[in-house]
């Protein structure tokens, strides 16, 4: 089960939660793609950094155009406005922070 | 390159946190939608907060007809103002005289306009390329089919295909990946789709950027001065 990860930064007018986000994620996937496009993708928060607004989603590999898909068809996370933007793309976490400027 | 911006005018403060968006977000170029009407002053301090972030700007205007002597009198008169003319096609008349204009660099449609959409006779006339706007399809889900239908038809006749946020504020901002994307979603070839946002876009500029420059004669001629001449 090889997977992708990606860097997201969100922009929001208001402070965003990481369940929060993560739940929006889901949401947006199951909308898009349905219970079994959600299913194959696959997604995880796996770290959210609630200062920097940054987070790092997994998903399976092969399914990445579906997560950007969803993330790019967000507007709003938690009732404010929001930009979810994909910075980077890795196959390990490892190669998201070494490549980032700012270590996560 | 985003084709497709449009700086909210009555908010100046989003314009350079948009365009600083723009920037994270991995773009060098952006055409900005701009009324045809907009005093200079005004046009130039937007596209100066814009170009201050490093990107390269340019304009465009959008234009929203119903009737086709209207259009036709807003290209003679806006064509050479502007680095991109669209149409915003209002009904099926209209999307046939903008498809068929070569003045016309872009055409897009409301998806909101149930009785309108791309169909194979606009597609068989069609000399610009047809847009597809992501905005729209943020807010309802339920325009997919008819985004799925339309691009299915232009690739089946080889259009040009650009891919653009349509963005009004930060918060509708992307990246290009996410753009291709969704593109990919829609049923398009990865591919195919990685021109939609940036090669195709820049190739209709760098057109048109030619076009207007005063050695511009017609396609293919242009005028060599002197000096470049001895330097050749």
């Amino acid at each position: 089960m090889t997977r992708r990860y990606f860097r997201i930064r969100i922009f929001s007018s208001q402070p965003v939660a990481g369940e929060q986000f993560a739940l929006t994620l889901t949401a947006s996937l199951q909308r898009y793609f349905g219970e079994v496009g959600l299913s194959k993708v696959n997604p995880k928060l796996i770290r959210f950094d609630a200062k920097k607004s940054e987070a790092i989603v997994g998903c399976q590999k092969g399914y990445e155009d579906q997560l950007q898909a969803a993330l790019a068809l967000i507007n709003r996370i938690g009732g404010a406005e929001a930009a979810p933007l994909t910075l980077r793309l890795s196959g390990t976490i490892k190669g998201l922070r070494r490549r980032s400027q700012q270590p996560f | 390159m985003d084709l497709h911006v449009i700086p909210r005018l009555e908010d100046e403060e989003s314009w350079p946190h948009t365009a600083q968006l723009l920037r994270v977000a991995g773009y060098d170029a952006v055409a900005l939608t701009v009324p045809t009407g907009l005093v200079d002053e005004r046009l130039s301090s937007l596209l100066r907060s814009f170009a201050n972030t490093g990107l390269e700007v340019f304009t465009r205007a959008d234009f929203a007809c119903s009737r086709r002597q209207d259009l036709l009198k807003l290209l003679r008169r806006f064509r050479r103002r502007f680095d991109i003319i669209s149409v915003k096609c209002l009904n099926h008349a209209i999307a046939l005289v903008a498809a068929r204009d070569r003045r016309v660099d872009v055409i897009f449609f409301d998806p909101h306009l149930r009785n309108l959409w791309f169909d194979h006779s606009i597609a068989n006339v069609c000399r610009a390329a047809f847009e597809f706007n992501l905005r729209p399809l943020m807010d309802d889900a339920s325009l997919l089919s008819k985004a799925m239908r339309e691009m299915r038809i232009a690739e089946e006749h080889r259009l040009n295909i650009v891919l653009s946020s349509g963005c009004t504020s930060p918060a509708f901002v992307r990246t290009p990946t996410q753009l291709s994307a969704v593109g990919v979603m829609l049923g398009l070839e990865t591919y195919h789709v990685r021109n939609m946002v940036s090669l195709i876009p820049w190739s209709i500029l760098v057109k048109n950027v030619e076009r207007r420059s005063d050695e511009y004669v017609e396609d293919g001629v242009q005028i060599v001065s002197k000096k470049s001449f001895h330097h050749d």
